[in-house]
């Protein structure tokens, strides 16, 4: 497995109680975006939650930074990587700061007790996603846009290698979807962390990832660079448009 | 997780403190005899006068009190595990039915147990009080598995107490005349009849159960942002599942068997003592629900106790009539806050 590793998978069959889709090869190595993209029901997020291990696989092998995952004990994987799923949390009377302190759970003692140099991250991850300032208000009070960039900050102070985004970006504004993407992608680049996300952005899409894979039909359409994937003819083809305008989208300039 | 209010929490721990040292104080001296406070330490450590006081005292005040601090706060102990678990704080052990469950089947083996002409043991009042709560948890877990929605699963627990009861009001109607007297007190939900060997065993249960929640305050805590972010930290969910439920069934059941059910203070206490204190982290809730169950429930039972002296009223109406008003104004303030 060349390029140092980060993420890989090899003929890996996802679903629930059938298989979805069969024998998915991908790979993000550190430094490097992935997004996944398809319809609605595609089985994106069914992917992702397969990675995370929400659900089981139901075949092939998921590598996490070189080594078979399932050969790692669940403190191991929570150390090589973290996650920002799409489901809105509620917890009560829980500040932001706790909320950031969770991703240094792999790394605290049995009671949980945060030492100095767990707070340092903490701080250090609060201050990279601007939210040091709302770190003693309640996670519950805070808007969506700023909810979103506090569990980016806990993602990020668990330290990972590899970091798993389930459609961040929805509920967002365009404004706070460009800010969260534009952290995520400095993470990626400066952290040298494999990123793995699904967007229903698509021009953002195109412009933030290395590599994009398309899921629909039951299967992975195409992977490959941005340019490769975003034709015209092909987006018709993944999104079932063929027989429709795409007047309403306006100018889309990467739809020659 | 860091404890962002410090000088709240010393002062709420200080202030309860001192309030259960003084009920404390208040429930032995208390009573239809009452007996001077500055007696106290005396006729405790066996000097002083009157061996009737002494008596008073020591077979029925303190006992009393004693079991009243560690059934409370083993009550409310219950509730927050199991609001941990459901992620709800308007859930407990009575609203869900786990109390009832409990009586029945401690009543079922007390009445078995007497027609055998024999007096139950109370290795057999906890092991029976156990199965009771556990059948009922079960049910309500299926339940919880098929319906997601909360309020269905509290009417869920609401009927099988319902029904537990019913089940009880039979088996208590053809059981001997006098095998009733020793049960009615019993099932209304009373303190009194508890004697320094039961209260042995309720240390050893309520001690053995904090203990292992210490073990989950890390889990407990992550828990709070759901089970996908639990789990990707590292949380055994399946593990941390089992032991609430695991514990909090046997504190309940330690409760029921030895008091009968008491209602509302699991249910109430978490959430007065999470909304007094801000903060719902594991590490301060876990004491905190302890303490305050164990202050509710001596407070009230003084009132049980006193207000309509000599007659003794039974506890959970007590609780009741303090409680309820607390866990309706819970329900108004959560849905008003979530439409």
């Amino acid at each position: 497995m060349p390029d140092r590793y980060g993420i890989e998978t090899k003929k890996l069959n996802i679903g629930y109680k059938s298989d979805l889709i069969k024998d998915i090869d991908l790979a993000a190595r550190p430094g490097e975006i992935v997004t996944l993209i398809g319809p609605n029901g595609c089985g994106k997020t069914t992917l992702l939650k397969t990675i995370t291990g929400e659900l089981k696989k139901r075949g092939g092998v998921i590598f996490l930074d070189g080594k078979d995952k399932d050969a790692h004990k669940p403190s191991e994987i929570a150390r090589k990587m973290s996650i920002v799923m799409t489901y809105r949390v509620k917890p009560q009377l829980m500040t932001c700061r706790e909320v950031v302190e969770m991703g240094r759970y792999p790394y605290t003692g049995r009671l949980g007790i945060p030492s100095d140099k767990d707070l340092e991250k903490v701080r250090q991850a609060m201050e990279w996603t601007d939210v040091s300032e709302i770190g003693d208000v309640f996670f519950s009070d805070i808007s969506d846009g700023q909810r979103q960039r506090v569990l980016l900050a806990r993602a990020i102070c668990q330290e990972p290698k590899i970091l798993v985004l389930d459609e961040p970006t929805s509920f967002l504004d365009i404004r706070h979807k460009i800010d969260i993407l534009e952290r995520v992608r400095s993470f990626a680049r400066e952290e040298k962390v494999a990123v793995v996300m699904s967007l229903h952005e698509l021009g953002i899409a195109r412009n933030i990832s290395d590599r994009v894979v398309a899921l629909g039909q039951g299967r992975v359409m195409k992977i490959g660079t941005p340019g490769e994937v975003f034709t015209e003819e092909f987006i018709r083809e993944l999104y079932n448009l063929e027989d429709m305008s795409l007047e309403l989208l306006g100018e889309m300039p990467w739809l020659k | 997780m860091m404890i962002m209010n410090r000088k709240r929490c010393a002062l709420f721990f200080s202030i309860m403190a001192a309030l259960i040292a003084m009920l404390l104080w208040g429930n032995i001296a208390l009573g239809s005899n009452s007996i001077p406070a500055s007696d106290i330490p005396a006729i405790i450590m066996g000097k002083g006068s009157g061996t009737m006081e002494r008596n008073i005292i020591m077979s029925i005040r303190l006992p009393r009190a004693v079991s009243a601090i560690f059934l409370g706060g083993a009550l409310a102990l219950a509730g927050y595990l199991l609001q941990t678990f459901f992620g709800n704080p308007i859930v407990g052990p009575f609203v869900l039915g786990i109390s009832s469950g409990a009586k029945l089947f401690v009543a079922m083996a007390m009445i078995f147990t007497l027609s055998m002409g024999r007096i139950m043991g109370t290795e057999l009042m906890v092991l029976s009080a156990f199965a009771g709560a556990m059948l009922v948890m079960c049910f309500v877990l299926a339940v919880s598995v098929k319906i997601r929605s909360m309020s269905v699963l509290v009417v869920c627990g609401i009927m099988a107490g319902y029904i537990c009861a019913a089940v009880t009001d039979l088996v208590v109607t053809f059981a001997d005349d006098s095998n009733i007297v020793n049960l009615h007190n019993w099932s209304m939900g009373s303190l009194s009849g508890i004697n320094w060997e039961m209260i042995h065993v309720i240390i050893v249960i309520v001690t053995v159960c904090l203990a292992m929640t210490t073990i989950l305050l890390k889990p407990m805590n992550a828990y709070r942002l759901g089970e996908a972010y639990a789990r990707s930290v590292g949380v055994n969910i399946r593990l941390l599942r089992v032991m609430l439920i695991f514990i909090s069934s046997l504190l309940t059941a330690c409760v029921t068997a030895f008091a009968g059910p008491i209602s509302f203070v699991g249910i109430a206490v978490p959430h007065l003592v999470r909304n007094l204190l801000r903060s719902d982290s594991a590490h301060v809730m876990i004491p905190a629900s302890f303490l305050g169950g164990a202050l509710t429930t001596l407070f009230c039972d003084l009132v049980a106790r006193c207000v309509f002296a000599p007659t003794e009223v039974s506890i959970s109406s007590v609780t009741a009539v303090f409680l309820v008003p607390v866990v309706i104004y819970m329900m108004i303030h959560r849905s008003s806050r979530d439409s």
